[in-house]
């Protein structure tokens, strides 16, 4: 029962990461219908940005969070920039594959600045813990968890409530429709791409500190794609659903059958959502009119 | 003023679709575009409101301005900006959003404004829309729509309205409706509206002056209720052959009526 409790914990904390990730994966598709592949990459340089100001510098850890964040809302601008920009009314696929490619990029790029081995190990929240029951809980985990949570409900509120958010679900209706209201798409899209980077470096700073600052965090950080394609590609709060629930499987497959079956397991149960819903579990159904 | 000067519009540098259209429309008044598909009517509006540059068309030569400053360069959102907007064909609504939330992004670009104020000038013009305020738009009947998506230009208070083929596929009576609307807003808010139809017998009632396009130019144009009785337009756009004649068959043309003016 501990152990199963253990597991269901680690489980949650790490699917409320890949939610938020998936988030900011689930924005970009909404508004621009491009599956951005790069979203696990900008994870690792936003991680990796942290460490340099956190571990480097040894700054604390919120002045290090202040200027990480709008660094990782200047990533995703710049990715957009640079990369996406000049694509705009070229045919999906090739954006797509620019995504896909722009990862290696990125990947490249952190192994000639930081090398590949993993970064020095720190801890950069306060240390302590808290006993539930028979379970022991860090504060490490309480607060990647808590921080994980409250991104994923801003980011919600932002999207539902807000007029900035309003406009983001008109893009994803269509471009041509907003800029006959005269709304600026390309604005929102820039914005979008922005919040998407930040989700990545949160997320990646989250990971990065219960798993270590290490290449391979790009690729458990592409868990928050079979998230977002569970949760519905559409639907922000199917992302969180998503996230938790990949979460919780690669948590319990590693923990009982071995750990190289963790991330194996959440792409088959991606693969089986996908054969019965196709359009996620909260994914908006096209509206057909007879 | 807006004046269209000799407008010449390319798509993809190559497909010439407009070959110099000229006309003005006064402030406050209600002009209307007619001719048959592909004439270059919604191309003519897409060049004014710069939503051309969204796909692949280009202005090419000649001048649209408005207020004596050249617009026919400038992106849709400064286009916009400036008051005038577009209304496109085919009941273009933001389908997952409700009725209330495209109201509102259609007020989106003024910045200084009292939403709750425009949303009930709106409802006022439109009471049909305020039941159906939390309703999912795309799920609205097309008449529904179409006042949706006026309603939603109308929150940017637009100085010139174009609008394109508000009409079509809509009940006769729906249209009336629509156009009793067109032209309670032209008198109460003065806005300017250019209005693209092929139901020539509504657009050219609502209308004061009218300019049928054929091939991308302008064949004809005249105040409204005189071209109404112009024995070409009667033919061939209001279906009418001297109406109202005893018909005989022996009368009846093996020929078809040249237009007079090509």
């Amino acid at each position: 029962m501990e152990f199963f409790g253990k597991i269901v914990i680690s489980g949650l904390v790490n699917g409320a990461i890949y939610g938020l990730v998936a988030i900011g994966f689930v924005l970009i598709y909404k508004a621009s219908s491009v599956l951005n592949f790069s979203q696990g990459y900008m994870l690792l340089l936003g991680a990796y940005i942290f460490w340099v100001f956190k571990a480097s510098l040894k700054l604390d850890l919120l002045f290090s969070l202040l200027i990480t964040i709008p660094l990782g809302f200047l990533m995703g601008i710049l990715i957009e920039r640079l990369t996406l920009r000049p694509l705009i009314g070229q045919p999906l696929v090739s954006i797509i594959t620019v995504t896909i490619f722009l990862s290696l990029v990125i990947e490249g790029l952190v192994s000639i600045i930081w090398g590949t081995y993993p970064l020095q190990q720190m801890s950069p929240f306060f240390r302590g813990s808290l006993r539930v029951g028979k379970i022991n809980l860090t504060s490490g985990t309480l607060f990647a968890f808590g921080l994980a949570l409250g991104a994923m409900f801003a980011l919600i509120f932002l999207f539902r409530y807000t007029r900035l958010g309003l406009a983001m679900r008109g893009v994803a209706e269509g471009h041509q429709i907003m800029q006959s209201m005269g709304i600026s798409v390309k604005r929102i899209l820039t914005i979008c791409w922005g919040i998407a980077g930040v989700a990545a470096t949160l997320g990646g700073i989250l990971l990065g500190s219960t798993l270590g600052f290490q290449l391979g965090l790009s690729y458990i950080g592409l868990l928050a794609i079979p998230a977002a394609f569970i949760g519905g590609l559409d639907s922000p709060e199917g992302a969180i659903v998503g996230g938790l629930l990949i979460g919780l499987i690669e948590s319990i497959a590693s923990g009982y059958f071995g750990k190289a079956s963790g991330v194996p397991t959440s792409y088959v149960i991606l693969i089986v959502v996908m054969l019965f819903r196709p359009y996620g579990l909260f994914g908006l159904r096209g509206i057909e009119r007879i | 003023m807006l004046k269209v000067n000799n407008v010449e519009v390319k798509y993809a540098g190559v497909i010439l679709i407009l070959r110099g259209v000229s006309f003005e429309v006064p402030d406050g008044s209600i002009i209307a575009l007619l001719g048959s598909n592909g004439a270059g009517k919604t191309t003519t509006l897409k060049a004014i409101s710069g939503l051309l540059r969204t796909e692949l068309g280009e202005v090419t030569a000649g001048t649209i301005e408005y207020d004596e400053r050249r617009i026919d360069q400038q992106d849709s959102e400064e286009v916009a900006k400036r008051g005038i907007i577009q209304v496109m064909e085919g009941r273009k609504v933001l389908g997952h959003l409700t009725v209330e939330e495209n109201l509102i992004l259609g007020g989106y670009i003024l910045k200084k404004t009292n939403v709750k104020k425009d949303l009930d000038m709106v409802y006022d013009y439109f009471p049909k829309l305020k039941t159906l305020r939390n309703a999912t738009s795309g799920y609205l009947s097309g008449g529904e729509q179409q006042m949706l998506v006026m309603g939603r230009a109308m929150m940017a208070h637009p100085k010139i309205m174009l609008l394109d083929e508000p009409s079509l596929g809509l009940a006769p009576l729906l249209v009336d409706e629509i156009y009793e609307i067109v032209a309670r807003l032209n008198a109460e808010e003065k806005t300017s509206v250019i209005v693209v139809e092929q139901n020539a017998r509504a657009a050219l009632a609502i209308s004061e002056y009218s300019y049928v396009m054929e091939n991308g130019r302008v064949v004809l144009d005249g105040p409204s209720s005189k071209l109404a009785n112009n024995e070409d337009i009667k033919e061939f756009y209001l279906g009418l052959s001297k109406l109202g004649e005893k018909r005989s068959y022996r009368e009846v043309k093996h020929y078809k009526r040249r237009k007079r003016w090509l």
